[in-house]
């Protein structure tokens, strides 16, 4: 199934019953227990970005990028302090880290953000990601204002500062929340390459 | 009664195990290099597998450092592009000197053509290829590298590292770990989880000095730079070194290193945040031989962290220190070390003949890539030889990893935001027929009088040489250099004491005694200024006062053999015949060896009455 734009808009009907499922059992289940990750193919992803009345924050990660692993603190705190502005779904582009896996990846790490496995890269290609960990921030309308880096904490692979100085995720989400346009709508990230569909 | 106490202080950065390297055991397949032009189709089961297995499988598997394996055309594909881009870049395999005539063991560093062929297959889109083509998987050993150690010690206490944060350094100390004299031929290091310790360093810590920096006993303490104390002419000897992917290494014949019951093994890790919290408990496995040291490797350090006053914003700040070697020795492992600011560090050799050599070169420094190099073949270095250290330092914004935002002036020190210039050196001095004395006292001495010369107003310089003039038998000599170390810090323990060891020497006893009050002073548990007030005051007759003195060094330490014999004798000399005997005892299970004890031991049990001797 190819992302061109007729595709998508039938399949969202088929798909539309599971992906409610989805974003109510992430609404209403604080921290489960064992975490719940969604399946979502081309036509999810159209509905998954739709616009939800709030901003939508996108991260890709992969289970063994250290670098992403390194952003999990900060992740978990940003979720937080959005929770009432701001979705946030970890999203897992490689095929071959397995529901699973993921599960007890997000054990390990105490994530409690919602997970996505994006099997066919549809979200890989709405908001252009390349690299974990590489954002992407949706205005209420569903609008990719920002997509990049989370922050400058990484120069090159292995070349970290001991701290950020510019944070551009969360003034991409700043800014959305206000109805605005980020000042920086990109930024390259750095990390680990998310690989090409098999 | 006049044997005198003393240590030398010395300053030690992350000191390192004997123990660097890849065994030889390990059956690795040998790189064969392919001609491109004969395979323009690049596969991973031909071309690039070889490379893949050799040079990044070490780490890249299950339970090593490496965040993913890298054992099958399956890992390899799910992370192509990553390992084009990290091999490009030279950030993976990670090695950073650049390649010269002095080749190091086990080089880690792909080829130009190596890196070549690894992008051309990703360009070409990651084929497998034929499966006839692929070489066996590396054979890895599973559990403990050199099998099972004599020993394995745990960390007593655990340090939990925190999920985010900066870059953390902690310290552990193993106890004694021996009960008697051992010669170590090996350390295996197991550090915690591999994937957040850097590196890992081991110090031998015979005066168990390090203790004094734990809030509680076992503890272990934070701090990326430990300074521990060191006999004066038992000088370290050995990289006691862990890093990440280095399989242990057994010492040559000859070069084990000893362990004494009384010294604490010292871990010094570096940790990097993972994202989740770690709990680190680190353990050590220790390989004895029996075949005790003929040949005495010896660190030289070579540093200039005085010079270290860097503005902020400067982007080339050189510090530099040359040493002449004062005798024929032979080079065989070297360990830059500077901190966050380092940018490009280089050591060469200046021959006698006036031809120059690079002993090594690193452009781009990384701290978290820092390690021992030992040289695949010794180097030999002749008397006059001056060696070299040429660092460069960048304080400004456009170094990524500068800790302050904005740079601001930076001093050597100890902490993660002070920097280092240090250039560490294991050299073997050639032992000459018919020399009858140790020749790492040469190069000691030699190192002492340049680091005078470097700093005159350097109190550990001082002190260092006159140490070692003492040792000579110079005692005036001595003297002259303690005051100078006195003037600079008129209360340390350790000059007092040692001063005082000198003056004993020499016969000044009152002067002694002053001195050592002095030293007790500012360190009341000090057993050597206990032990040696304890013979100036028996010197002077005042045999009370030394059983005092010595009670107090046995309180202390209650295995020294010396300090039990002493008191024992002081004892007997005020007519206590049941305890000195008690102590004299003590000395004799302790050390069977000490004739004077076993005479004084003698004589109290005739001076006992009849029915106590027995």
């Amino acid at each position: 199934m190819r992302s061109d734009s007729a595709t998508f808009r039938i399949s969202v009907l088929v798909r539309a019953v599971f992906v409610t499922i989805f974003v109510i059992s992430l609404g209403y289940l604080p921290a489960p227990a064992s975490q719940t990750v969604v399946d979502v193919y081309n036509s999810a992803a159209g509905e998954l970005l739709q616009g939800h009345g709030k901003v939508l924050v996108l991260v890709f990660v992969r289970t063994d990028c250290p670098i992403s692993n390194r952003y999990t603190p900060l992740l978990q705190q940003m979720e937080k302090k959005y929770a009432q502005e701001a979705l946030f779904r970890l999203v897992f582009p490689d095929r071959n880290e397995s529901a699973e896996k993921i599960r007890s990846y997000l054990k390990e790490y105490g994530y409690d953000l919602a997970a996505i496995r994006d099997l066919d890269h549809a979200l890989v290609k709405k908001t252009f990601a390349k690299i974990t960990p590489e954002s992407a921030v949706f205005n209420a309308k569903g609008e990719l204002v920002y997509h990049g880096r989370i922050d400058n904490l990484y120069e090159h692979i292995g070349q970290a500062r001991s701290a950020a100085t510019t944070h551009e995720l969360a003034d991409a989400i700043d800014a959305a929340n206000k109805g605005e346009n980020p000042r920086v709508s990109s930024a390259n990230a750095v990390g680990c390459f998310i690989s090409d569909l098999e | 009664m006049n044997r005198v106490r003393q240590t030398i202080a010395v300053l030690i950065v992350c000191l390192v195990l004997l123990i660097v390297g890849v065994t030889h055991t390990v059956a690795l397949p040998a790189f064969r290099p392919q001609t491109p032009a004969e395979n323009p189709q690049v596969t991973f089961n031909r071309d690039v597998a070889p490379i893949v297995f050799h040079y990044c499988a070490t780490c890249h598997r299950p339970g090593e450092s490496g965040p993913f394996p890298l054992l099958s055309y399956k890992d390899a594909k799910s992370h192509a592009r990553q390992i084009a881009a990290v091999t490009q870049s030279r950030f993976m395999p990670p090695w950073l000197p650049e390649p010269a005539e002095f080749k190091f063991a086990d080089e880690l560093r792909l080829s130009d053509a190596q890196i070549a062929v690894i992008g051309r297959w990703v360009e070409q889109g990651a084929i497998e290829g034929a499966a006839s083509d692929l070489p066996p998987k590396p054979n890895f050993i599973e559990g403990w590298q050199m099998g099972t150690p004599d020993l394995v010690v745990k960390a007593e206490k655990p340090y939990l590292l925190p999920a985010s944060g900066t870059d953390q350094y902690w310290n552990f100390i193993f106890r004694t770990p021996v009960t008697k004299t051992r010669w170590l031929k090996g350390i295996e290091v197991r550090p915690g989880d591999k994937r957040v310790v850097h590196h890992a360093n081991v110090l031998v810590d015979r005066m168990q000095s390090a203790r004094l920096q734990e809030t509680s006993p076992g503890a272990g303490f934070g701090g990326m730079e430990i300074k521990i104390e060191s006999e004066a002419f038992d000088p370290d000897s050995h990289f006691l070194f862990w890093k990440p992917g280095t399989l242990p290494y057994s010492e040559p014949e000859g070069m084990a290193l000893r362990i004494d019951p009384g010294s604490d093994l010292v871990l010094n890790i570096h940790l990097q945040p993972s994202g989740k919290e770690e709990l680190i408990q680190p353990s050590l496995g220790l390989y004895f031989t029996n075949q005790p040291a003929t040949r005495f490797p010896m660190l030289l350090q070579l540093e200039n962290d005085r010079k270290l006053d860097i503005p902020p914003g400067e982007k080339n700040f050189l510090v530099t220190d040359d040493f002449t070697i004062p005798e024929d020795v032979e080079l065989l492992a070297i360990y830059p070390h500077a901190h966050y600011l380092g940018k490009d560090l280089e050591a060469f050799a200046t021959f006698p003949d006036g031809t120059k050599k690079s002993l090594i070169h690193i452009p781009s420094w990384d701290l978290n890539w820092q390690a021992v190099f030992r040289y695949a073949s010794p180097v030999e270095l002749p008397a006059g030889t001056v060696i070299s250290m040429r660092y460069t330092y960048d304080n400004s914004d456009e170094n990524v990893r500068n800790p302050n935002v904005p740079p601001k002036r930076v001093m050597g020190g100890n902490r993660a935001s002070d920097e280092m210039a240090h250039l560490w050196l294991q050299v073997l001095p050639h032992n000459l027929p018919g020399q009858n004395f140790d020749p790492r006292r040469v190069l000691q001495e030699a190192m002492a009088r340049h680091n005078v010369a470097k700093n005159p107003a350097d109190f550990e310089a001082h002190y260092n040489l006159g140490a070692m003039l003492q040792a000579r038998g110079e005692v005036d000599a001595a003297l002259k250099e303690y005051q100078l170390a006195l003037q600079i810090r008129p209360e340390d323990a350790t000059a007092n004491n040692a001063m005082a060891g000198a003056s004993l020497a020499s016969g000044h006893t009152e002067q002694a005694v002053k001195y050592l009050e002095v030293a007790l002073l500012s360190r009341p548990n000090y057993f050597d200024a206990h032990y040696n007030l304890g013979t100036a005051l028996a010197m002077q007759n005042d045999f009370a006062g030394a059983v005092a003195q010595f009670g107090a060094a046995v309180q202390l330490n209650a295995m020294d053999a010396n300090a039990q014999a002493n008191l024992g004798a002081a004892l007997a000399e005020i007519g206590n015949w049941k305890d000195a005997r008690v102590h004299l005892e003590k000395a004799l299970a302790i050390d069977p060896n000490l004739a004077l004890a076993r005479e004084n031991l003698e004589q109290v049990k005739r001076e006992l009455p009849n029915d106590q001797r027995r």
